[in-house]
């Protein structure tokens, strides 16, 4: 994949984490009527996995995909592209894929 | 020949923004806050994996959590600031790489150089984003921070 599609895959994965990191934002805030530690027990932490599975997927996709990219284009600024670029881009990936299933399986095992 | 060293002093030093425009300062807080985040949200993937093991393995996570004091809600209100600023100001680069707003015209390169890209629109939009971000941060923090005391 060139840079510049990696950077429009940075670009679209910003403005719809920006939705949905709000919408995740709200649901454990005051806004809710309910105590911090209320929006942390078992109960409601299941609870809105179950109800909003789709909007947290959406996130993990978004935030993985983002994050891990960023942490690709800072390390290619440390690293040569052209010796430790396939290093880099094998392990970004392997770690994409991790964090992917890790969080899929989360929102199988709980939905 | 101090400036020669300084521009080329390598990586570390480059993300030193002292000195340099606000321009800078943002980019450099845009990496800082990018690093903290994908290392909250590896953190919080593994955290949220215990859900999957059951009510137990949940309260046992929480315990492990609460019983870094302190330093649990001081580290949410850390991250709170970094998402807040990365996602801010992210949508100010789209603006400006993918789309060219905010920046001026380009124009000769003429000696003294003045770039374009970092005009009275960009500075608007830097200290916008930094009062916005700011007065946000403040206001989670009373919600985190509230049961320290500290607040």
């Amino acid at each position: 994949m060139k840079e510049s599609w990696s950077m429009v895959v940075t670009y679209f994965s910003d403005v719809v984490l920006v939705f949905v990191l709000t919408f995740h934002l709200l649901l454990q805030s005051p806004l809710t009527g309910k105590a911090l530690d209320e929006t942390l027990s078992f109960a409601n932490a299941t609870g809105n996995l179950v109800y909003y599975k789709i909007v947290f997927g959406l996130l993990l996709l978004t935030a993985v995909v983002h994050g891990l990219n960023g942490v690709r284009v800072i390390a290619l600024e440390w690293l040569h592209p052209k010796t430790m670029g396939w290093l880099l881009n094998l392990t970004v990936v392997a770690l994409m894929a991790f964090f992917l299933s890790l969080g899929t399986y989360t929102l199988i095992v709980v939905g | 020949m101090k400036e020669a060293r300084r521009y080329k002093s390598g990586l570390i030093p480059s993300l030193n923004p002292l000195g340099f425009n606000v321009e800078r300062w943002s980019y450099t807080l845009h990496r800082a806050t990018g690093v903290i985040l994908i290392g909250y949200l590896a953190a919080h993937i593994f955290e949220t994996f215990q859900l999957g093991a059951g009510s137990a393995a949940w309260a046992n996570t929480m315990a492990a959590l609460h019983s870094l004091g302190p330093f649990e809600m001081v580290g949410l209100w850390v991250v709170a600031g970094s998402a807040l600023y990365h996602g801010a100001n992210g949508i100010r680069l789209i603006l400006n790489e993918m789309f060219g707003k905010l920046m001026g015209k380009p124009i000769l390169p003429v000696y003294p150089y003045s770039p374009t890209s970092l005009g009275r629109n960009q500075r608007v939009a830097v200290w916008t984003i930094t009062g916005t971000v700011l007065a946000l941060w403040v206001w989670a923090g009373f919600y985190l921070l509230a049961g320290l005391g500290i607040v």
